[in-house]
């Protein structure tokens, strides 16, 4: 896993989806991208699928608590809050600078 | 994955009409009712639990399904002449079954519930302020093919946002109703409630259309799991294109700049901090006036019975059994009804997720969430409270686990018994610095050591009987908003209520059976022989001793008419079944080493740990003085305690020591222990929650005794 800046944004979509370039718990706080890939069928993959962290779904990341964990997160226009060792297992592509 | 069986096709049930029972053959229903049930389905904390109040009133029936943990709630409610029984399912994510709430969800909409019948029309409960994860769930009930209904909660909420969704297109896109309701106001609650009757035996709406294909579409190198979300969450964009339309209203910066600054690394914390310092404190200083007029009040109406009642076994039974039951109980109220006004508050405005986002470190350390953080510091109160604050945390696995270690928590009730001991018992010195002294330092020892117990059996726990979480910790954390005043209200009179109802009863029921042990079998003539006796044995000791001063004190206290008294009381209370059950533990107390009244006082304490000090009172024939009382009359009878038939004293600083460790773990608390068992509707865990609390206090008791004795000598 490479670092979010070496993105080259003239990929297509889905050449961008199938590779990954970093996760989630890896974004500086602020930043915006785009969950890549979330594979498994483990209950923590499925629940953060089903609360929408799907493939392809753009995601804020709004800051870190004081202690350092969990993260919050804005995407499908609400916030949720997950830990980071959960955050590690999404992997991420830089997202495009407009929001969606 | 594709949820559960039934999807759609189940013929023949658009010809059922109106009144009879629209699911003949679906499943393996429960006994046939006529009365169609109803079942509420949603994500947690959605407003689900009010909008049932709003539905159905109170509950006719609270309890777990079986063999599970797992709240279940019914309810009846008459709308247009029609009666119908609702149920208030788990609150869920999804419904592809991974924990016991999913499972009890999905097993109850697609009626394979054993004790259920089937459900006739689901209510899916989706918050308007954030209609695109709630429609996940709703897309799967959808393919059931069970009549739905959608109701759309928080939408007052989501207008001031500046989210507006035109509900008419939407209804039509789903194939089913689609209803704004604000539960608390009731408002849409009966036309929600109309249209519920209407969908009861109506075709079900279609399944969710295109899905196939857009798995397909999302591309093999995922996973199904995150095919199947990719294509369902595709879905909903398309069913809420056009549907929902946000502007930016006023405000929203503002909201976003109280955010940071509650969420910050300094100020957030200093604000959290200060947070609890008002809520806890004033827990103590609104609620301490309340309590003296319920005390005062339950007081007066003893005194009524005293006067009225004739002496003896029923007026002892009315006094000193259901009247000191009822006052331990209403005495509660104030704190437990300003405990809830704080948390529906807190919750109300989006802070409580605030502070379970700022305290969720601390805690994941032990296999908790930041949920469970208020709980634990209400316990340090007293443990009822934060039990039934647990009521917050969604994850029932969490909250089974934050039920049984709030009892760890130094409540308030073990604070005098810690003052007792402390200052009859500990050397007054200073400990290196000269206003840090020894008692002070035991005092927080003993605090310190609640919080280190909980957190190895949280561990412990997590790793044997509870498990570990299977579910990762995810919250929401909502936008900002005012509390509303009537929710508040709700909160607070459903707590204090329930508290009163439920464990009221059992509570006064303990306290009256507690009683009749410890005043039972009586006996005068068996009474005024001991009392004889330890007359002789105090002459015997003032004429053998060196030093007769103490047995001499003993014997003219004797002759005081209250002195006489008290030693009558203490005679009564040993030859009590109680008493003789203490005798009979003694060898289980002596490795702690105290002696059997100790144990005795111990076991009377059961219905709760302050009672210790009245036990420890009547025991050793102290009069009715304040056993707290400037003079130390209690302190000053405990040091000149000794063993029976020796001039050897009772109470060392290792016994003190280990009767403090004991009350610091024990639980010795009834009403802690039945509000365990009404909350999580079991007698299992209130069985555990004693057994294992027992046991830990008698081994830490016993290694202090052992560790002090070698110290300080015995």
């Amino acid at each position: 896993m490479g670092p979010l800046d070496q993105v080259s944004v003239g990929d297509s979509p889905r050449a961008r989806a199938a590779m990954p370039l970093g996760s989630l718990d890896q974004v500086p706080i602020g930043d915006s991208t785009r969950v890549a890939s979330l594979d498994g069928d483990d209950p923590t993959t499925c629940r953060l699928l089903e609360l929408g962290l799907t493939p392809g779904v753009r995601v804020r990341v709004v800051r870190r608590a004081p202690l350092g964990d969990p993260l919050e997160l804005e995407l499908r226009g609400y916030r949720l809050s997950i830990r980071r060792t959960d955050a590690r297992r999404v992997a991420v592509t830089a997202a495009p600078a407009s929001p969606r | 994955m594709t949820p559960p069986p039934g999807s759609g096709e189940t013929p023949g049930r658009e010809a059922v009409p109106p009144g009879e029972d629209p699911n003949p053959q679906r499943g393996v229903s429960g006994p046939p009712s006529d009365v169609p049930t109803v079942a509420l389905v949603g994500n947690p904390n959605v407003g689900k639990s009010s909008l049932f109040t709003a539905l159905a009133g109170i509950p006719t029936r609270v309890g777990n399904y079986p063999g599970v943990t797992v709240e279940r709630k019914v309810g009846r409610f008459t709308h247009g002449g029609r009666s119908l029984d609702l149920v208030d399912l788990p609150g869920v994510y999804g419904l592809v079954p991974r924990s016991p709430d999913e499972q009890v969800a999905v097993d109850a909409l697609t009626g394979r519930l054993a004790d259920m019948p089937a459900v006739a029309c689901a209510v899916v409960v989706a918050d308007a302020t954030n209609l695109e994860r709630n429609l996940y769930l709703a897309s799967q009930v959808l393919g059931l093919g069970v009549p739905v209904v959608i109701a759309l909660t928080q939408s007052d909420v989501a207008a001031a946002q500046g989210i507006a969704i035109d509900t008419f297109r939407l209804a039509e896109r789903l194939g089913c109703p689609v209803i704004p309701v604000v539960a608390p106001a009731r408002r849409g609650t009966e036309q929600l409630a109309t249209q519920i009757v209407a969908a009861i035996g109506a075709p079900p709406p279609p399944a969710p259309r295109g899905l196939a294909e857009m798995e397909a579409d999302a591309g093999t190198h995922h996973s199904p799991a995150a095919r199947e979300a990719i294509a369902r969450y595709a879905w909903i964009e398309r069913q809420l294109d056009g549907v929902i339309t946000r502007r930016t209203v006023p405000g929203t910066r503002f909201a976003e700049r109280i955010d940071a600054l509650l969420t910050h690394r300094v100020w957030g914390t200093l604000a959290f901090a200060a947070t609890m310092l008002a809520m806890f404190s004033s827990i103590f200083w609104l609620a301490a006036p309340l309590m003296d007029l319920l005390e005062g009040a339950v007081g007066w109406v003893a005194d009524l019975a005293r006067h009225w009642l004739p002496d003896g076994p029923i007026e002892s039974l009315v006094v000193d059994g259901v009247l000191a039951g009822v006052g331990s109980v209403v005495v509660f109220v104030p704190q437990i009804a300003l405990l809830f006004a704080f948390v529906a508050l807190l919750e109300g405005c989006g802070y409580m997720a605030r502070a379970a986002f700022l305290m969720d470190r601390l805690l994941a350390g032990v296999g908790l969430s930041g949920r469970s953080f208020i709980p634990l510091r209400s316990s340090c109160a007293c443990a009822i409270h934060g039990i039934m604050a647990t009521r917050t945390i969604e994850n029932p696995r969490d909250r089974l686990l934050t039920i049984m270690l709030a009892p760890l928590m130094s409540c308030s009730a073990r604070l005098p018994v810690y003052l007792l001991f402390c200052g009859a018992f500990v050397p007054d010195r200073p400990v290196g610095l000269p206003w840090l002294r020894l008692p002070a330092l035991v005092l927080v020892g003993l605090y310190g050591l609640g919080v280190a117990v909980a957190a190895a059996l949280a561990w412990v726990l997590s790793r044997t009987v509870i498990g570990r979480s299977r579910q990762p910790f995810v919250m929401e954390l909502p936008r900002w908003r005012w509390p509303r005043w009537d929710v508040v209200v709700g909160r607070v009179t459903e707590a204090a209520g329930s508290f009163l109802q439920n464990a009221g009863t059992l509570i006064v029921a303990v306290s009256v059976i507690i009683w009749a042990l410890a005043s039972s079998p009586h006996s005068d003539a068996a009474i005024d022989a001991e009392v004889a006796a330890e007359r002789l044995e105090l002459e015997r000791r003032a004429g053998a001793a060196a030093d007769p001063g103490p047995p001499a004190a003993e014997l003219a206290r004797l002759d005081t008419p209250a002195g006489a008294a008290a030693a009558r009381r203490g005679a009564a209370q040993r030859q009590s079944f109680l008493g003789r059950a203490g005798r009979w533990i003694e060898p289980l107390v002596r490795p702690l080493g105290w002696d059997w009244r100790i144990g005795c006082a111990v076991l009377a304490s059961f219905p709760a740990r302050e009672v210790v000090l009245g036990t420890l009172g009547v025991i050793y024939n102290v009069g009715d003085e304040d056993p707290l009382a400037a003079d130390g009359s209690l302190a000053a009878r405990l040091r000149a305690a000794t063993w029976d038939g020796t001039d050897r004293p009772v109470f060392t600083l290792p016994v003190a020591l280990s009767i403090m460790v004991f009350f610091a773990l024990c639980a010795q608390c009834a009403s802690t222990l039945v509000v365990i068992g009404k909350e999580t509707h079991s007698w299992i865990w209130p069985l555990v929650s004693f057994t294992s609390m027992t046991a830990l206090a008698w081994v830490a008791a016993w290694i202090t005794h052992a560790l002090a004795s070698r110290l300080v000598g015995g």
